[in-house]
């Protein structure tokens, strides 16, 4: 395939970085790279030092057998495989018959691989996904030594041309969900790829957006076990989040310390998790609706505290209620957005200064107060989909304290209905509760020591559902 | 994926739900104003019935596994269209009326039992609103949160089941067939109305996945949901004597022996509350099925969501503020009774063969 230089050399005419070089050894040939991009002590030392030593040579084909000392030479295809090539920092070399060779000369600029920060683990691997894709592969690879582990390379982005790798184990996941997978990759037309997480709203088959559908990790350790269970994971160059899919809402439920520790510590700590959860987004709704309407319930010693704490407040408990999760949420958000020593300080400030000074001033009462504070916590033990649960919480408290538990049980089972309904990849979102899947609650909430997980959660198609064999 | 589809266990699980779901309410009352404390039998035979019915409507799910016709094309095909439609009409107002019932006995009890009063088109509303949306995420989506809230919905029933039955005085059921046999049976034909919950099944027939067992994990559940039935009946007419007939909201009567003083709380209606979610999904699958009837009526598969359809529906849900639950009741028993009993124990019973003429027929036509 005929590849122009002249085309190539006005296409980034102008651009400092970008860097010509004549050499005569034989033919003319025309050696260009991305000054930025590539390592220099490569470019010399495995193309421009080479052809030097080159006195006569024939043709094209003959001095890409002398670059032999390069691990990555290849012909691109086409004109816009070179430039993706020299964009990622191979070094081009052109001769007078626009024949082109790509030579590997990519500088290892970025972070070095390190404990990340949103899956730090007491027990088990310390080692995070980096912004390096190569990187990224090198540590799957190093916990995947077979021939079975594939990848798929891509290009996504029309301008950013970024460079997404499919990996998968062949033999165990499902050969159609993987080409479903590419060819949803494979269509995207973006501008950009900056994250996985533009990705993540690709291959969202039904588009919901409510909760996350593709699951996401910084733990190697972590991508390797789910894909063991016969997920695909989904790397882009970039992002230290590696996609998985496909995914399951009790995933967010696990966390990554979870096959280090005793199957029994793992299986009550998910059942405290599954539990917050459940009262997270529950508890503002019942305290309002059971303030309001069927106070009966509560037992006499808490209504008389509970009164006397709210007897001198100016709102109704819905809105006083409402306040309290807005003002975390606020709290939440901000916190977030700040560096980590002023957030510390913004905690205390919002915890302690902001809600004990509205319980004195009799803004709030202090029961609405711990209640909001008691679910807000609670909904951090789901991390992926905390803002999404805070929202329904204030949904399902709002709708409780205008209707009472009327409200309160249509909203929770138009919820679940919701979630039931979910179904990406072949695979039910609520599995494996809804449908009932009793082989997969080996790992669900529950958790059996791993030597008797025999066999792959059925949840997850495969093709190998033998863990053993 | 087919969003209707439904596997055996999930229709099982869905079942028991729905028996557990509409028979606590106001029929244990009724009944006990008709034949006293013989009631429990009278829900014994209605069970019985159901049960016979039952084994004929698995035995044409099974034989329908093959060709997975839906029940307007096993009509239409054996009995002809138009008696096809009056059957499909006849299935729609039982629906209707039945979730109308349902609906207005839930309200009763929020009314009288939580002291919650509201309009009744605000109370209808969201109910109505979480139906359709379960209508348009499909029946399947109904069936996995069945299966996901049913462990919760059977501990709470058997929470406010234990304390009853510990201060049941079940001496009261003696002597056996007081009310005499004839009239006990005649109490249970007369109230079948309440029986049958299978109908649903006639709409999800092309749905149902059968991979091993239909009749055991459907019998079992049938079996389940019959004795449970039958124990309240028992346990109700047992706590409140000759008071029984007063007391309409037989769940919300018996928990009250669940509640010890007030100083623990009322916990007997949390689990109340629990227990009222699968009346709502009972509600829910009523709608969807009076929803499945207009488009099997019209003839047309509804791909998107149809706002007309839904309207219909929705405009006879305002029949009780209209209309008196009880002068329903009434009607239903005066008039309603002989055609209901034709699609609710007639036709199951032909169901079978049906199936077969239906199936031989789509054979011939080459369809």
């Amino acid at each position: 395939m005929k590849i122009s230089f002249d085309k190539f050399q006005k296409l980034w005419q102008g651009q400092d970085d970008f860097r010509v070089r004549k050499i005569v050894c034989g033919i003319t040939l025309n050696a260009v790279c991305l000054d930025t991009m590539c390592d220099g002590v490569k470019v010399s030392d495995f193309v421009l030092q080479p052809l030097a030593y080159i006195t006569e040579a024939k043709n094209i084909d003959e001095i890409e057998q002398k670059l032999a000392a390069s691990t990555g030479v290849r012909r691109p295809p086409n004109f816009f495989a070179a430039i993706e090539d020299f964009t990622n920092g191979y070094t081009l070399v052109f001769d007078e018959k626009d024949n082109c060779i790509a030579v590997d000369t990519r500088t290892a600029v970025g972070r070095s691989v390190a404990e990340p920060p949103t899956s730090m683990v007491m027990r088990g691997p310390r080692e995070g996904f980096v912004e390096d894709i190569k990187v990224n592969i090198t540590l799957l690879r190093k916990r995947l030594k077979t021939p079975n582990f594939k990848i798929i390379n891509l290009a996504v982005g029309k301008y950013t041309n970024t460079a997404v790798s499919v990996c998968y184990i062949e033999g165990i996941a499902d050969k159609r969900i993987v080409d479903d997978i590419v060819q949803r990759l494979e269509s995207v037309k973006t501008d950009g790829v900056l994250d996985s997480s533009y990705l993540a709203r690709y291959l969202d088959v039904n588009k919901t957006f409510l909760f996350r559908r593709v699951g996401s990790t910084e733990k190697p350790d972590i991508a390797v076990g789910k894909m063991l269970e016969g997920r695909i994971a989904v790397i882009s160059d970039g992002s230290p989040m590696v996609l998985t899919l496909p995914y399951l809402f009790v995933e967010d439920m696990q966390s990554p310390g979870d096959y280090y520790e005793n199957s029994t510590m793992t299986t009550l700590s998910r059942s405290l998790r599954f539990v917050s959860v459940i009262a997270s987004v529950l508890l503002p709704a019942l305290y309002v609706c059971l303030q309001v309407y069927n106070y009966q319930i509560i037992p006499l010693r808490f209504l008389i505290t509970v009164l006397n704490a709210s007897e001198a407040i100016p709102f109704s408990p819905l809105t006083e209620m409402i306040l309290v999760l807005i003002v975390f949420d606020i709290l939440r958000e901000a916190n977030l957005r700040m560096p980590s020593a002023v957030g510390i300080s913004l905690s205390l400030v919002g915890a302690i200064v902001l809600g004990d000074a509205a319980v004195q001033a009799g803004l709030l009462g202090a029961p609405a107060v711990m209640i909001g504070a008691l679910s807000g916590i609670g909904l951090f033990t789901m991390p992926d989909n905390t803002l999404i649960l805070s929202l329904l919480r204030l949904a399902v408290t709002f709708v409780g304290g205008v209707m009472g538990l009327l409200g309160v049980i249509v909203s929770t089972l138009t919820i679940i209905v919701y979630l039931a309904s979910m179904q990406d990849y072949k695979t039910p979102f609520l599995a494996p509760f809804a449908p009932d899947i009793p082989e997969d609650r080996q790992d669900a909430v529950a958790q059996i020591p791993v030597p008797n997980m025999k066999k792959r959660p059925k949840s997850i198609p495969n093709e190998n559902d033998n863990r053993r064999g | 994926m087919d969003k209707n589809r439904v596997s055996v266990d999930q229709l099982a699980l869905l079942y028991l739900l729905i028996v557990m779901g509409g028979k606590f309410l106001t029929l244990p009352s009724l009944l006990a104003g008709d034949v006293g404390h013989d009631s429990w039998l009278a829900v014994t035979f209605g069970f019985v019935w159901d049960g016979i019915c039952l084994c004929f409507l698995l035995w044409a799910i099974k034989l329908n596994n093959a060709s997975r016709l839906d029940i307007s094309s096993i009509l239409d095909k054996s009995l002809s269209k138009p008696v096809s439609k009056l059957l499909l009409a006849i299935f729609f107002v039982i629906f209707v009326l039945r979730t109308n019932i349902l609906l207005s006995s839930c309200y009763k009890m929020f009314s009288v039992t939580f002291d919650v009063s509201t309009n009744w088109i605000v109370y209808v509303l969201p109910v109505a609103a979480l139906a359709f949306f379960a209508t348009v995420k499909g029946f399947n989506a109904v069936a996995r949160t069945g299966q996901l809230l049913f462990a919760l919905i059977l501990i709470a029933v058997v929470a406010l089941f234990i304390s009853p039955l510990r201060e049941a005085e079940f001496g009261a059921l003696l002597p056996v067939g007081e009310a005499g046999w004839g009239k006990i049976l005649l109490t249970s034909y007369t109230r079948s109305f309440w029986f049958s919950d299978y109908i649903f099944i006639y709409f999800v027939l092309d749905g149902i996945k059968i991979k091993k067992r239909v009749f055991a994990p459907m019998l079992i559940s049938f079996g389940v949901g019959a004795l449970l039935s039958i124990l309240l009946n028992a346990v109700f007419v047992s706590l409140f004597g000759y008071l029984a007939p007063q007391f309409d909201m037989a769940m919300s009567k018996i928990g009250v022996f669940s509640a010890a003083s007030t100083t623990n709380g009322r916990w007997d209606w949390l689990t109340l509350s629990i227990w009222l979610v699968s009346v709502f999904i009972k509600v829910v699958i009523f709608i969807f099925c009076a929803y499945k009837c207009i488009e099997k009526f019209v003839g047309k598969r509804f791909v998107k969501f149809n706002w007309i359809a839904a309207s219909v529906v929705l405009l006879t849900l305002s029949l009780p503020m209209f209309v008196s639950t009880d002068a329903l009741l009434d009607t239903v028993v005066k008039w309603g009774v002989i055609p209901f009993t034709l699609v609710q124990y007639v036709l199951p019973l032909l169901m079978p063969l049906l199936t077969k003429v239906a199936q031989r027929k789509t054979e011939v036509s080459g369809e």
